[in-house]
């Protein structure tokens, strides 16, 4: 039986270190909140009171910890009253945090090509996988970006080469660049250097540049907008690659306590509904896309 | 620890705080004991999660939705079935932390009858029939808003167990205090009041009620002033059987935990609050026990029925 998460989950008055606004309505918030920073692991998410106008948390995944300065970073996107509120927030602030929640990515044993893709507000577990997966010398990770507003950063020409990729996609985001991870950026709003398209074609030009035993070692991860995630189960069961998934449902209790946030996972044909907030964020695709994985399987 | 001042008693059960953690807010009583600080020790009793005679899914998404003051909730009574509860779940809880309730469900009569007497061969504290739940096609709110059936309901259940019997009131009912007396006549031992009002929230730009059971149940401060009302109003039917009310309905704090026992409540219920606070137990305790000492009261049910009507 799926076993949901058991680490526990801190409960901290967090402070705001910084808030930094980008185009779209997109914030960058770094919060001091040492025991969170010390225990969050990428694909993990904190649940938020936004403010004493909005009782009801949010959830945001983390994007970056640094446990040893005790701060944990937040990419988010305006898109109600409690990410306004939230955006509202000045250094020195007092949020309330719960976390870190959820059950991280785990890489699976024979992986040795990681491909990440974030799409949106779906980049910063990307980032915070990229991050965690640099400590493991025999992985070689590549990460692609797509963002339908500008990038939440500024974009740079990449010094990686990667194979397959149409003449011209060369932007990268600088912070992957730093650590060594290869990455590029796709948009349809025409930014200069990026894939004008999604950032799964991007993926398949690079899948299709690798040979049948480099595919063996490739394991996608990703986190985005519904139509995206099924795009990348798409991909997942077109070149039968292991594919990781993270989630978003509405949450209240984000402890596993109420059944509000669940969605319908399937294994071993049996379909139950599971708890985004425990159980998952992160899913197998072919748990969540069944169909997309049985297809093939008819096909053959 | 909590403060032995909140020790009570309630239908036989022997509570160390007056504080009830409500039904499908907790699980099925260890999700909550991963928060740190958290701990099962800090409340009298916890309801677990809504169990039917076999597994349901539940409804589909979106389940929750934060409304002014509160929430809408359409879980759909997911749970795993009453004996996947009392061969599976029961045996893990530690019943030296607390009193369990179990919260039973079901679309039938024979469903009602069935759970309570398979709780009642199990460890379980006491029974809570929730004949109230608003998000389920049959049984639930059906029953709860007839007052005859609500009887036949308590009646059948009371039939098969000694334990506890606890019934969940429905606010979405024309004359709550006739209801309550007729489930005292079929024999109730005490009631919770109130289960959710029934609610909706529309997405304008879909033009869909956000709520994938298009209508939910809505807990929170919001049905605070409802609950009150039906807590005072259950009260005087309660008050000469001596049958206890556990007071709930957006609690919030220690002073609304008070405001319910003045109405008539012998203990007090927290459910949406944990999600806003997941600390706010020992909070609630430590304000109540204040109150207690600066009024001179010896105990909590000293307190209960305290209101002083306007002239
Ligand atoms: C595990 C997880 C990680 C997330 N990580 C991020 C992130 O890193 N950056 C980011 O910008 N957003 C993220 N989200 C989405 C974010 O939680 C919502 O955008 C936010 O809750 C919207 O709140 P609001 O009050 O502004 O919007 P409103 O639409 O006014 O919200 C109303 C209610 O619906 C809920 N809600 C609305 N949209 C979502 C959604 N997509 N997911 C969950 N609940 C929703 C709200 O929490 C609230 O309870 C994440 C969601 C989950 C579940
Ligand atoms: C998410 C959620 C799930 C609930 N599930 C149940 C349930 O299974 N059975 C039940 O009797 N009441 C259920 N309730 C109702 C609560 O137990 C409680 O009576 C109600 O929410 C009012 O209290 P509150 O405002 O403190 O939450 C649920 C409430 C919520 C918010
Ligand atoms: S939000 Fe309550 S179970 Fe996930």
């Amino acid at each position: 039986m799926h076993k949901s998460y058991r680490e526990p989950i801190k409960l901290e008055q967090a402070s705001v270190i910084s808030q930094h606004h980008f185009d779209g309505e997109q914030h960058i918030l770094r919060l001091h909140s040492p025991r969170c920073a010390q225990a969050a692991k990428a694909g993990q998410f904190v649940h938020l009171t936004v403010g004493p106008e909005l009782a009801l948390r949010r959830p945001i995944s983390i994007m970056l910890a640094d446990a040893r300065q005790g701060y944990i970073d937040l990419l988010y996107k305006v898109v109600g009253s409690g990410t306004r509120i939230l955006s509202q927030r000045r250094p020195g602030d007092s949020i309330s945090l719960l976390g870190p929640v959820g059950k991280p990515f785990s890489v699976s044993q024979g992986t040795r090509l990681p491909l990440l893709i974030g799409g949106g507000v779906g980049m910063p577990p990307m980032i915070f996988l990229a991050h965690e997966l640099r400590q493991h010398k025999q992985l070689q990770p590549f990460v692609i970006l797509g963002s339908e507003v500008a990038f939440p950063f500024d974009l740079e020409p990449s010094q990686h080469l990667v194979d397959g990729l149409p003449d011209g996609v060369i932007a990268c985001m600088p912070l992957l660049q730093q650590w060594g991870i290869p990455s590029r950026l796709a948009s349809r709003q025409g930014f200069a250097g990026c894939h004008d398209g999604f950032v799964t074609d991007l993926a398949r030009n690079w899948l299709d540049t690798l040979t049948a035993d480099s595919l063996k070692q490739v394991e996608l991860f990703s986190c985005g907008p519904e139509p995206m995630l099924q795009a990348v189960a798409q991909l997942a069961a077109d070149y039968d690659l292991p594919c990781q998934l993270s989630l978003e449902e509405y949450m209240a209790c984000a402890v596993g306590g109420c059944a509000g946030c669940t969605v319908a996972v399937t294994s071993q044909q049996q379909t139950r509904m599971q708890r985004v907030c425990v159980d998952g964020p992160v899913f197998a695709a072919r748990q969540i896309y069944p169909d997309l994985f049985t297809t093939r399987q008819v096909n053959q | 620890m909590t403060e032995p001042l909140l020790k009570t008693e309630l239908c036989g059960l022997h509570m160390d705080s007056l504080i009830v953690l409500l039904s499908g807010c907790v699980g099925f009583g260890e999700e909550y004991t991963r928060v740190e600080g958290f701990s099962n020790r800090d409340v009298g009793a916890i309801c677990l999660k809504g169990t039917t005679g076999s597994l349901r899914p539940g409804n589909a998404p979106h389940r929750i939705y934060e409304t002014p003051a509160g929430m809408l909730n359409a879980i759909g009574l997911q749970n795993p079935g009453v004996d996947a509860v009392v061969d599976n779940i029961l045996p893990t809880l530690d019943f030296s932390e607390t009193r369990f309730i179990a919260n039973v469900s079901g679309s039938t009569l024979e469903e009602y009858i069935e759970v309570t007497r398979r709780f009642d061969d199990s460890p379980i504290d006491a029974i809570e029939i929730n004949i109230s739940c608003p998000n389920v096609k049959e049984g639930g709110v059906a029953f709860g808003n007839d007052p005859a059936m609500s009887a036949r309901v308590v009646e059948a259940c009371r039939g098969v167990t000694d334990k506890p019997l606890i019934t969940k009131l429905s606010p979405n009912q024309t004359d709550i205090a006739a209801n309550a007396k007729g489930c005292i006549e079929a024999g109730t031992d005490g009631f919770s009041v109130i289960n959710t009002l029934m609610g909706m929230a529309i997405d304008i730009e879909s033009r869909k009620p956000v709520i994938g059971n298009n209508q939910g149940g809505l807990s929170g401060p919001a049905i605070k002033p409802v609950a009150l009302l039906k807590v005072h109003q259950v009260y005087q039917v309660c008050r000469e059987h001596n049958i206890p009310i556990i007071g709930q309905g957006g609690i919030n704090s220690a002073r609304d935990a008070i405001e319910f026992l003045l109405a008539g409540a012998s203990a007090v219920g927290v459910g949406t609050a944990l999600f806003y606070d997941p600390l706010i137990c020992p909070k609630i305790n430590a304000g109540i026990a204040n109150y207690m000492r600066q009024h001179g009261f010896a105990s909590v049910s000293d307190m209960t029925g305290c209101l002083q009507l306007n002239g």
